[in-house]
């Protein structure tokens, strides 16, 4: 029998760390689709996800918890809606040392809302960089209200990333209790 | 020198008559929607502009800022059609009703608004008329228009930014949860309260605009800085809303998530 599959999906603008966050959790070598960065504007890492990241992480026999890392770039936003189809929860990575891409992420963010009403969570990626902003300050900048969870987060440390995924999933419990009080 | 908006657009236009220093007339005509325009250079600066029903008469801009009403507008016309606007103008100086600088300021005022209008054609014919210039009766006011242009480019590129966060106008607006506690006292434009009133599940931004009579970048420009303030933020009307799971249902989910809970705090 095949097993129960359920989706998170990690998203994100261009070069946030999301490839490496479902590098870092996967436990098999993760299914990507980076290429080389064509356009010189854009080249500040040599390549970038064109359709998606695809990690994994089996529960058992029976459940399997797949992890999709969406595409950055305006250009693929084509693939957004269909990654998150059917997404038990998504996570907005935000590059902490870029402020220059926290409007493309309150985009981001709103698009995903508008896409599925399900929880989510805003992770402050790349936060041992000198540069990175505080939580308090990145709170305001992207607008984020106070009973979003944003957290810290470094994508290529593992604790980190195990992090920002289970307060994903408490989102997603907390969420159903306040719908069964409804 | 012909053409048309489509393929020459109204702000390279601009750009050619400045930089070529020309003096003539340009006219426009948009026949499909009745539009036309007239706009006079000399030595490459702007001194005349008619465009619609805005003639550029010393009448019609005195009374679009509210030097005089429409009564005295009605009854000053026939004055300036029979003796033109700088007589008129000089009369109205000498019984103390306007001064030189009002003229001047209204004049300065109504090209602006034009030129900024016509800067949004995007088709239309043009011709440029050589030498041509408004009869000696009218008022010319010559204005530089390097600054001009540099500020429509300005606003055509936050325009552009605009129709990038706000696609489309088939969207909803929703109050985000920091407006609430938002203090009683806050300063906002006429424009933005009156959005703000509108703010309701079922209308969107395009029923919102048509309500208010605003055009489709002028709510995009008020909703834009609505959402810079943290107040509103849009919602997609085709959202689909989250289903409540039967009993069993929720207890499987619950099941799910505590089992996927446990192995990643495994890993």
């Amino acid at each position: 029998m095949q097993p129960q599959t359920v989706k998170m999906v990690i998203t994100g603008p261009y070069s946030a760390g999301k490839t490496s966050f479902v590098q870092t959790i996967s436990e098999i070598d993760v299914v990507s689709t980076e290429r080389k960065i064509t356009t010189e504007a854009e080249r500040i890492k040599d390549q970038t996800t064109v359709a998606m990241d695809f990690g994994r992480i089996t529960v058992d026999r029976d459940l399997v918890l797949y992890l999709f890392g969406t595409p950055g770039q305006r250009r693929f936003d084509f693939m957004w809606q269909i990654l998150a189809q059917g997404m038990l929860g998504f996570v907005v990575l935000v590059d902490s040392a870029r402020p220059e891409t926290f409007r493309e992420a309150t985009k981001i963010l709103e698009q995903f809302r508008a896409y599925a009403d399900t929880p989510y969570v805003v992770a402050a990626n790349k936060q041992d960089l000198p540069d990175a902003w505080q939580l308090d300050d990145l709170r305001i900048a992207l607008r984020l209200d106070e009973n979003v969870k944003l957290l810290p987060c470094v994508s290529t440390q593992k604790e980190s990333v195990k992090n920002v995924l289970l307060e994903l999933l408490y989102a997603i419990l907390e969420e159903m209790d306040m719908q069964q009080q409804e | 020198m012909k053409g048309d908006l489509k393929h020459f657009g109204p702000t390279r236009l601009l750009n050619l008559v400045s930089l070529a220093k020309k003096t003539g007339t340009l006219s426009i005509s948009r026949r499909g929607r009745g539009e036309k325009a007239d706009l006079s250079f000399q030595d490459g600066k702007l001194v005349f502009i008619s465009m619609n029903d805005a003639d550029g008469s010393l009448v019609s801009v005195l009374q679009k800022v509210g030097k005089i009403n429409k009564k005295q507008g009605d009854s000053l016309a026939a004055h300036a059609k029979k003796h033109g606007d700088k007589q008129l103008g000089l009369l109205l100086i000498q019984k103390g009703y306007v001064s030189r600088s009002d003229i001047v300021k209204a004049i300065k005022r109504h090209a602006l608004s034009s030129i900024n209008e016509f800067a949004k054609w995007q088709d239309g014919s043009f011709s440029f008329d050589q030498g041509v210039l408004p009869g000696e009766d009218r008022i010319l006011v010559p204005l530089d228009l390097e600054n001009i242009i540099i500020q429509i480019v300005r606003m055509q590129k936050r325009d552009e930014q605009l129709l990038e966060t706000i696609p489309s106008l088939d969207v909803g607006l929703r109050y985000t949860d920091r407006s609430k506690s938002q203090k009683p006292d806050l300063k906002l434009s006429k424009e933005e309260w009156s959005v703000l009133r509108l703010v309701k599940r079922d209308n969107t931004l395009r029923m919102i605009a048509k309500s208010l009579e605003m055009d489709e970048m002028q709510i995009r420009r008020v909703v834009d800085s609505l959402r810079e303030a943290g107040l509103v933020e849009l919602i997609s009307m085709n959202t689909p809303a989250s289903r409540k799971l039967t009993a069993e249902e929720a207890s499987s989910k619950r099941t799910l998530v505590k089992r996927l809970i446990e192995t990643i705090q495994g890993l």
